[in-house]
């Protein structure tokens, strides 16, 4: 299986050499002009380091152009608009909906390209039954615990389930009052969009036009919530007032952090000792659940005049080989099934992310998800602070959210989306 | 009309002709389409899809005015402007003073150093000062911790985050006012002051009574400009803060770009700018009429 | 008496001395950490010196390096050319277009001279940040997305250089003109022979305006530019702030990068500028 899945990668590339090698020979120039990649954060910094291989295979040499991330929105937008988008670059996932809606992407030509991904990936990546996308780097948060502050009173590892948990953590406080157990800050919407998950929140009805957050389930996550915030256990504070959250993780101020594989890359870079943390994954209300994580795909651009030799790299960039390489220089976790197969990735720290993630959560496929990410994580402050009580909460929510989605309402409603 | 009137008429539109014509390409059609796509839900969905355009009259005004950050933008321009004016414009007041007194020698020196920030780019001199007011490297707290003061998170804090934006802007900027001042300042009639002088009046009475009243027209003007141009505060924030701590520095131009760019609500962004637009224009009024009160304009 | 006014003397070019100093210190500290070894300027207590001088940050930035095979490179160079090719091309079409725009308005009479003028001073009032959107919009439809050109077309509005050459010009006696025209040259002619001369040193400070300002541009090349090849220098900047904003050495070696050419042209040719700002903005 795995051996098939390798060894097509590397046939599909050469194949492409005499296609590439007669279309070069037509444009009578002495190179191809090389391919653009677009690629954000660490993943941009870095994927120079997979090209010699793409280059040496098929004789095109690649442009990589690394977006910072926290403008990548907004230049991915406006290259969209301004037909100035390159060949080949990464979204996160919870852009895809949004991008292949305004027509930005082309979708896979080929079902072998996205053949051996990890099956829940596939679900995020597809539009409109369509995939979209070929899945890159899964992310999806464990919770990242110190060993030596749990078996101080009695633990292995932390409970799956959160009456457990809320056992453990309060043995936890009651031992080290001073400090916090979790290291959940109120303007990290990650938790607690996974605490919705892992509580079965549907958050939108109505073919995703609708807010559903007064639900059962939902109040069942929000009191979660709440309650860890009410017994101390975390901190009422924004990421600005814990500056370095690794530092405060390695010094014990925190013992539990639910987080995704860019922390193992941190703890790694500051010298962390390994004995002092590992990973298991994070609670649910009855048992571990379904989560999702910030997850990374390539993308083909619907403008791109060299399809055959875009996708030909999408192909190379997530083989298995180039998603090992990745691994070894970033830390990245890959999308690919096979690569986890690689010794390499056969380190105790990295079971509970390839454990968790055979259960993916994507989000809802609306463009308006990240806004409703954000209001989430609004009235769940409002609710840890006092200022409104859950059923106030939620039910403010579903009103603003019903808000955002007023747009997408009246298209559904006229038949002109799906 | 006459031959040579004829030929003046056609040099001119020659002449202006091209310049007037961009002017118009990018400048009034764009102010006036900005005027229509406020009052349209211009959002990513058009972008997909142009029949997905609908007009909604002042629907996007009512939703910026219960849009939370909003009035935070709002607020937060208004705090720089109402800070950050009597700061710039006594910066520039103060220097211009002390490089007025006629003690001082080698001027030209002075004042083209004192310029100099005024000249560099904001982007650049943004890196610097982010570096500058790092809570546990920067130069400003290992200054201020000489003295005892523990360190400050200016940029990370959102009490200080402003503070140290309108630090690093007055830096910026009071050279240009510096300039201004300079200028008027060597307007003041020499006679009225020798004759204060004579009279036994104290430096600050002569202030008060001689050079205030000479400079005040070019005062009030320098001030109003600059609220004009706080107002449209972005590089600072795009560069230093990102908006933040906690949205304490979005200001209406960064909350207006990210509404329009990062988000695709092209409508409301033109809403945005449309406010933008009525609040400079009451001030330019305000302008006019401090302007012909005091017989300047 | 003569002791006080000393004192005084003293006192007041040491306050202007120290004055100056603190201006220049964050510029100056720029350049003495953009010297400095990697890392060095994060160890505390913060270093004012570098131990030692090193030109990594500069090879880093500005050189391509191989890496694994691979090849690294932070693009400051081409941005560096394309913000100058744009200053100067912004200069020199800015120039022509508005330097015989404003002698038309100041001294060539023609239908709507008055109205037109109201309009352009009128126009002041918008901040240009309100036609950004739309302009996008048109830009798109025109294909000058991503372009050179769409970046220096909207420069070349220039409203504000139509009436500082307007006023300058107004201050040539119409009698001068007038005895040409009378002398039988043609408008050309009295244009090219009588008034640039005479507008020579207006025109070098409205140039060294235009350049400064085509340089530090920063919010519209921001936005119509999504190729890294088209960057100019202060969105290189920028785009590399946000990722690396603990790498303070090589930040600050960028910021020299995009200060300095600015600098260095600013302070060759301050009189002009000097004498631009203080004769467009105070009367009498």
């Amino acid at each position: 299986m795995e051996g098939d899945a390798r060894g097509w990668t590397r046939r599909s590339t050469l194949a492409l050499l005499p296609a590439i090698g007669v279309a070069a020979c037509a444009r009578s120039v002495a190179a191809p002009a090389p391919l653009r990649l677009w690629a954000m954060s660490w993943e941009g910094d870095y994927s120079p380091l997979l090209m010699p291989a793409f280059t040496a295979a098929t004789g095109i040499a690649v442009e990589v152009q690394s977006l910072p991330t926290t403008a990548s929105h907004e230049k991915l937008l406006i290259a969209t608009a301004g037909g100035a988008l390159p060949d080949v670059f990464m979204l996160f996932n919870g852009w895809l909906t949004e991008f292949a809606t305004i027509g930005a992407i082309a979708p896979v030509p080929d079902p072998s390209i996205v053949a051996g991904m990890f099956p829940g990936m596939l679900d995020a990546t597809r539009v409109g039954g369509r995939d979209y996308a070929v899945p890159w780097s899964v992310a999806p948060q464990v919770n990242f615990y110190r060993r030596d502050l749990l078996a101080a009173v009695g633990y292995d590892a932390p409970p799956g389930d959160w009456p457990a948990l809320r056992t453990m953590a309060l043995k936890l406080k009651r031992r080290r009052p001073d400090d916090f157990v979790f290291l959940m800050l109120l303007n990290w919407p990650t938790a607690l969009i996974n605490i919705l998950s892992q509580a079965g929140v549907r958050p939108l009805r109505d073919h995703d036009t609708r807010a559903n957050f007064s639900t059962p389930e939902g109040q069942e996550a929000f009191a979660w919530y709440a309650s860890i915030f009410a017994d101390g256990l975390a901190p009422k504070a924004l990421s600005t007032e814990v500056q370095d959250p690794v530092a405060a993780f390695a010094q014990g101020y925190f013992a539990i952090w639910p987080s995704g594989p860019v922390t193992l890359r941190d703890l790694a870079q500051r010298n962390v000792p390994k004995h002092l943390w590992s990973t298991a994954r994070c609670a649910g209300p009855r048992g571990p659940g379904a989560l999702s994580g910030e997850s990374a795909s390539l993308c083909v651009a619907a403008t791109t005049g060299r399809p055959a030799e875009a996708w030909a790299l999408v192909r190379h960039l997530t083989s298995v080989e180039s998603e090992l390489h990745f691994q070894r220089a970033i830390g990245n976790l890959p999308a690919n099934l096979h690569a986890w197969a690689s010794p390499q990735l056969d380190q105790p720290v990295l079971a509970a992310f390839a454990d968790q993630m055979r259960y993916p959560a994507p989000g809802p496929k609306v463009i308006e998800w990240e806004q409703i990410q954000l209001q989430v994580q609004f009235a769940a402050e409002r609710v840890v602070r006092g200022v409104e009580t859950i059923p106030q909460a939620l039910a403010g929510l579903d009103t603003r959210v019903d808000r955002i989605l007023a747009k997408r309402r009246a298209l559904v409603e006229a038949g002109k989306l799906a | 009309m006459s031959a040579r009137a004829a030929a003046q008429e056609r040099t001119a539109w020659l002449f202006s002709a091209p310049v007037l014509a961009i002017i118009l390409l990018v400048f009034v059609l764009p102010t006036a389409l900005a005027m229509a796509l406020s009052v349209t839900d211009y959002s990513i969905y058009a972008l997909a899809d142009w029949d997905n355009l609908r007009f909604v009259g002042l629907g996007n005004f009512v939703d910026l005015f219960t849009t939370p950050l909003f009035w935070r933008a709002l607020g937060n321009t208004a705090l720089f402007a109402v800070l950050g004016v009597p700061m710039a414009i006594g910066a520039s007041l103060f220097t211009a003073l002390l490089l007025d007194d006629v003690t001082v020698r080698w001027k030209p020196l002075w004042r083209v150093l004192l310029f100099a920030p005024y000249v560099t780019s904001i982007v650049a001199t943004a890196v610097v000062w982010r570096f500058l007011f790092n809570e546990r490297s920067g130069l400003i707290n290992r200054l201020i911790g000489a003295v005892g003061i523990p360190p400050i998170d200016w940029l990370g804090d959102p009490h200080t985050s402003i503070p140290a934006i309108l630090i690093f802007v007055t830096w910026k900027i009071f050279g240009y006012n510096m300039i201004v001042f300079t200028a008027a300042l060597s307007a003041v009639p020499g006679d009225l002051m020798e004759a204060a002088r004579l009279d036994g009046a104290g430096r600050w009475s002569r202030f008060r009574h001689v050079t205030l009243p000479a400079i005040g027209p070019t005062l009030l003007l320098a001030a109003v400009m600059s609220v004009a141009g706080f107002l449209q505060i972005f590089a600072e924030p795009y560069v230093m803060t990102l908006g933040g701590p906690a949205q304490s520095t979005t200001t209406i131009l960064f909350f207006m770009f990210e509404e329009g760019f990062k988000w695709w609500n092209l409508g409301q962004a033109s809403a945005v700018a449309f406010i933008l637009f009525l609040m400079i224009l009451a001030l330019t009024l305000i302008q006019t009429r401090v302007g012909k009160r005091y017989e300047w304009l | 008496m003569a002791v006080t006014s000393r004192a005084r003397a003293v006192v007041a070019n040491a306050a202007v001395a120290l004055l100056t100093l603190l201006t220049i210190a964050p510029l100056g500290y720029m350049v003495v950490v953009s010297f400095m070894p990697r890392g060095e300027s994060g160890m505390l207590p913060t270093p004012l010196w570098p131990s030692r001088w090193s030109l990594e940050n500069y090879h880093e930035l500005l050189v391509r390096r191989l890496i694994d095979g691979a090849w690294f490179d932070y693009r400051i160079v081409p941005a560096l050319w394309n913000s100058l090719g744009i200053a100067a091309l912004s200069t020199g079409l800015g120039l022509l277009l508005t330097v015989p725009a404003g002698y038309a308005f100041a001294k060539l009479r023609f239908r709507g001279r008055e109205r037109l003028l109201k309009l352009l001073i009128a126009s002041l009032v918008v901040p240009g940040q309100v036609a950004m959107l739309p302009l996008f919009l048109i830009f798109k439809e025109l294909g000058l997305v991503n372009s050179y050109a769409g970046v220096i077309l909207p420069s070349l509005a220039g409203i504000f250089a139509i009436l500082f050459v307007r006023q300058a010009t107004l201050a040539i006696p119409d009698e001068m003109i007038d005895a040409a025209r009378l002398d039988g040259a043609g408008e050309m002619r009295i244009f090219a022979r009588i008034v640039l001369p005479l507008l020579a040193p207006i025109t070098v400070t409205l140039a060294l305006f235009m350049f400064l300002g085509s340089w530090n541009d920063f919010l519209w090349p921001l936005i119509i530019l999504a190729d890294q090849q088209r960057y100019t220098l202060p969105v290189a900047v920028a785009a590399i702030a946000r990722e690396h904003a603990a790498d303070a050495e090589l930040m600050m070696a960028a910021a020299v990068v995009t200060t300095l050419p600015v600098l260095l042209l600013f302070l060759s040719l301050q009189r002009y500028y000097m004498r631009g700002l203080l004769g467009g903005s105070v009367k009498g």
